[in-house]
């Protein structure tokens, strides 16, 4: 016989929290990477350690809504509706379309890619370049934390077992004029787990880099993102120079280390890692998107 | 049923049951007194066992091994190689040493890892690259053959040629993927066990359990369960399985049920044997071929199984399609310490031709002439003796299935748009390429008539509905339709009075195994003979029976020792045409379009057979470019589909097809073979058109991102 398991769906966001507070759960958005990490073999049902806590329904996590320029997105906001939601960018759409398959879209959360903090979530790199911030609440009050911050390793994130990530929030990501790719290279088109993930981000001004951001995922145990490699190319003139091409190229040639795996090597992820980034800074001009 | 055309598409006789989910498969059923089965498998890949120790077990649980099995502990299929229970020697990690049994799954687990076995562990043999470096150690070679040209002759052929073009060509792994794990259940009764499940062939079953069960032939019973997906995964594998449940059932007098979940199946299962194949070809000036020389060496895994068989078709197929001049092949299946080998859609042909199609699309190259107008040059003709010394003695459509699929791709206009197109864009490369091939349809050489010797049986009832009696597996092919279509067309009689219930040894003969294209060929063939007959005496209301035997078509006879003979009753035919779009910063392969043409004798159902295209070219084009298993330390490394990555709909893209009639006298309405031709053309086809977008040639399938990349 399975054994009984302890499980809290509470009609408000303060009723979690307040149980949160008092015990430590396994919490649940959508179930698509709870129920996949704690699977047993066929015919036994997923062994929990502790007990589970439901917040895929709470209203207070689903919101998604503009405060002047930036964006602020429902933790529990299904990929599905965020697809739907005329307030999230082209670039973010995109990357959510690369994700699994329609079954798991409707169920995974964006809150949920950030919490399980894998190295390939295929979110991250765009998130990362967004300088997405989190708003944790507990019952103490809330947290700003940027996403940097927040993860830390291979399924690890800095939150505290009484809180819950409310919100992400993309600051400024509703001005005009930054050029934004995405690209995430899978073994297949469809519930394929990341051997390589990019995001660039780039604003020019007057023909001259005036922001400029990019993250690696699947390359490394955490995304892969430096602000300062990103500073020597502010300034430059568009289209940039082959040698300034260069100097970011071999400044991340040092800082990407991949890993051989089951879905690939670690000399394809470098190169294609590096690959997307010379693409994306060769590129002649950037149309705003 | 009266079709003015047998080929229009009729409702699957099983669709309702399968598309409202109601339908049980095995793991979907319970049966009184039924205890589950768990595999304790080896965790080294060679080695002695020294010791067992068995935790205590909780009432009603127990471990079933060799000493139990009542007969030879040998699974029962060509030679005596392969365990039921390992309790000596272990050749691959994941070999069946115990099963465990008993009530709860989640307490066996629990069991499964209190076992403890200690072990000699010896130097293992992990890849094919080690086995052929030491194929002439005692037990390394499996099986081997040679025929075709003296090597003398070649020899002074090749001193008087222009050129000598060597190449050493190497396929993978590929796991079959059907939508349903492994699973067998052995029901105990008094007087028989009773064994159902997933397969493709009842009576190798059968003689299995008679084998490890040492019993008579009216004391075990093996009933097909609705079978999701096979491809060859289900031809031998199950056998063991089977002996499992049925050993087990004897032993504890209950019930046992043994079910794969999906990772398991992957680490475990039969796969296609990964290849290296070598030509050595001589050509003179103009690049006409003189000689050919090919080696074909399979990875066997650790047990023989159905090794040498795929081998023989590996061999029969190393020249592709074509008239080669003194041609001489060999081949080897040697052992590894890895998962054992075994059938799978195509049995060595997908190998023979990737590797074919690709030499000659090189050869061609490098004498700088189109591949297809090369490839046609050599194209065999009816009349045409075949490698081994047998003939093409049907007439053969290649001719106008090029043409026709040349002209349905605009093949002309393409090659020149993609290479203005390659010119203009920095990042993503466009090719076409095509694949000529075929299949020998049915049991190598004499099989079916020395070996398999197929009995079909119709049931007439009181009622005047027609039962088929016959062995064969609907695995999701559709033979339940298209077999009982021919019955029904040739007896006059509404489609839905033709009843094909699941095969049960007690109630049928052995019509043979669900394998080799030849179920609608060779069964379909008695069976419409069988309807015909019954027609003849057909009497209103009375029960009435028919039996029908095969008959062997008039060949030149096959001889296996000298390899010489017609090797196939007839050959089905393809021609392949695909356009890629390869990304040159990811290495990432998109199809752009897919053109296929078939010759298959007649078409028994439409629609089946555009599943059988689809689904075929589908799993064959992935071969060559998507699905990618490996083996580290003989530990296979993917074992989630989505490592392994098969094809989604969102990578196929729809298949423009069409299918020529070429009646063949000896099959149901002319029908051939068709469920293994549909995938070999695909590898070769897409390895040609990557080729084509990068101007470069390749080696190797699957033609992986990771390889792309490494050649850019």
């Amino acid at each position: 016989m399975a054994e009984k398991i302890t499980a809290y769906r509470f009609d408000r966001l303060d009723q979690t929290l307040s149980q949160l507070n008092k015990e430590n759960c396994s919490i649940i958005a959508g179930g698509t990477d709870v129920m996949v990490l704690h699977k047993s073999r066929r015919g036994v049902p997923p062994k929990i350690p502790n007990p589970v806590i439901f917040i895929d329904h709470l209203s207070e996590l689903k919101r998604v809504y503009q405060n002047q320029k930036d964006l602020h997105i429902g933790a529990c906001c299904t990929y599905s509706e965020l697809l739907e939601d005329p307030l999230i960018p082209l670039p973010l759409k995109n990357a959510i379309k690369t994700i699994a398959a329609p079954a798991i879209r409707n169920r995974g959360t964006l809150g949920g890619n950030i919490c399980n903090a894998s190295p390939a979530g295929d979110t991250l790199p765009l998130l990362y370049v967004y300088n997405a911030k989190l708003l944790l609440r507990s019952v103490n009050g809330d947290r700003v934390v940027a996403i940097s911050d927040f993860i830390q390793g291979v399924r690890r994130v800095g939150r505290q077992h009484n809180e819950i990530l409310v919100e992400i929030i993309l600051p400024s990501v509703l001005e005009e004029g930054s050029h934004v790719v995405f690209e995430k290279v899978g073994n297949r088109n469809a519930d394929a787990i990341a051997k390589v993930g990019f995001a660039g981000l780039i604003r020019v001004n007057d023909s001259r880099v005036e922001d400029v951001r990019f993250a690696f995922g699947a390359v490394g145990p955490t995304m892969v993102r430096s602000v300062d490699i990103e500073k020597k190319l502010l300034g430059k003139p568009i289209p940039l120079a082959d040698s300034d091409v260069a100097e970011v190229v071999a400044a991340f040639d040092k800082i990407i280390r991949p890993i051989d795996d089951q879905r690939s090597t670690a000399i394809y992820r470098k190169k294609v890692a590096l690959n997307l980034l010379r693409y994306f800074l060769s590129s002649k001009q950037y149309q705003p998107n | 049923m009266n079709l003015k055309d047998i080929s229009t598409s009729v409702p699957k006789k099983d669709h309702s049951g399968k598309v409202s989910g109601q339908l049980a498969y095995i793991s979907d059923v319970k049966v009184e007194n039924m205890v589950y089965g768990v595999l304790v498998r080896s965790p080294i890949a060679y080695g002695k066992i020294k010791s067992i120790q068995l935790p205590n077990f909780p009432e009603g649980y127990e471990a079933v091994g060799a000493e139990q099995i009542p007969g030879p502990n040998v699974v029962k299929i060509i030679q005596e190689d392969q365990p039921i229970f390992a309790n000596e020697w272990v050749n691959y990690i994941g070999e069946p040493i115990l099963m465990l049994v008993g009530k709860e799954l989640d307490i066996l687990y629990r069991l499964l890892n209190e076992v403890k076995i200690e072990f000699d562990e010896l130097q293992a043999i992990y890849t094919l690259d080690d086995a052929i470096q030491q194929k002439s150690a005692p037990g390394v070679t499996m099986a081997s053959y040679e025929f075709g040209e003296n090597l003398d002759v070649i020899s002074t052929i090749e001193q008087g040629a222009h050129k000598i073009i060597e190449e050493e060509y190497s396929t993978g792994y590929q796991e079959h993927v059907y939508l349903e794990p492994q699973g067998m259940l052995g029901i105990y009764k008094d007087d028989e066990i009773v064994v159902q499940g997933s397969m493709q062939c009842l009576y190798y079953i059968k003689n299995a359990l008679i084998s490890a069960l040492a019993c008579g032939d009216d004391e075990v019973r093996v009933v097909q369960s609705p079978t999701g997906g096979g491809f060859g995964g289900k031809e031998e594998f199950p056998s063991m399985m089977a002996c499992h449940v049925a050993v087990a059932a004897n032993a504890v007098k209950k019930s046992v049920m043994l079910v794969f979940d999906r990772s398991e199946d992957m680490v475990v299962t039969t796969k296609r044997h990964p290849a290296k194949i070598k030509y050595r070809t001589a050509i003179d000036e103009e690049g006409n071929i003189l000689s050919m020389c090919v080696d074909v060496f399979l990875d066997g895994g650790a047990n023989a199984g159905l090794s040498s068989v795929v081998l023989q078709r590996a061999l029969l197929n190393s020249a592709g399609v074509y008239k080669i001049p003194h041609f001489h092949a060999k081949g080897y299946v040697l052992k590894t310490n890895t998962v054992p080998n075994g059938a799978f859609r195509g049995f060595g042909a997908p190998q023979s031709f990737a590797g074919i199609e690709s030499h000659i699309g090189h050869i061609s190259k490098l004498s700088k002439l189109d591949p297809l107008d090369y490839k046609r040059k050599y194209l065999v003709k009816q009349g045409d003796p075949t490698i081994t010394k047998g003939q093409f003695r049907d007439p053969i459509l290649m001719e106008d299935m090029i043409e026709d699929l040349l002209n349905a791709s605009d093949f002309k206009s393409k090659k020149g748009e993609f290479q203005r197109f390659n010119q203009q864009n920095l990042r993503y490369k466009k090719g076409i390429g095509t694949s000529l091939f075929l299949h020998g349809c049915g049991f190598t050489g004499s099989g079916e008539r020395d070996h398999i010797k197929a009995t079909v049986k119709l049931v007439k009832s009181r009622d005047d509905k027609v039962l088929l009696k016959i062995s064969n597996s609907d695995m999701g092919q559709g033979i339940y339709t298209t077999l009982s279509k021919i019955v029904a067309q040739a007896l006059d009689l509404p489609f839905d009075r033709v009843l094909y219930p699941d095969p049960d040894t007690k109630e049928v003969p052995d019509s043979g195994p669900t394998v080799a294209s030849r179920t609608t060929m060779i069964v379909g063939k008695l069976l419409e003979r069988a309807a015909k007959k019954l027609k003849a005496q057909w009497q209103p209301g009375v029960e009435q029976e028919v039996v029908e035997n095969y008959v062997h078509r008039e060949m030149i006879p096959w001889d296996e020792k000298t390899f010489t003979g017609d090797a196939y009753p007839a050959y089905s035919w393809g021609v392949n045409i695909v356009e890629v779009e390869v990304d040159t910063l990811t290495g990432n392969v998109k199809l752009e379009k897919v053109y296929a043409n078939y010759e298959v004798g007649k078409v028994i159902d439409d629609r089946i057979m555009k599943g059988q295209i689809d689904g075929g070219l589908a799993q064959g084009l992935a071969y060559g470019y998507l699905e990618k298993m490996t083996s580290k330390e003989g530990r296979i490394q993917q074992k989630s589909i989505s490592d392994y990555g098969p094809p989604t709909s969102m990578d196929v893209v729809s298949i423009e097809s069409k299918v020529f009639d070429n009646p063949y006298a000896d099959g149901p309405y002319g029908a051939k073979g068709a469920g293994e031709l549909t995938l070999i053309g695909g590898a070769p086809a897409v390895q040609a058109a990557i080729e084509d977008a990068l101007q470069t040639s390749f080696q190797q399938i699957p033609i992986t991102p990771e390889v792309i990349i490494e050649s850019l």
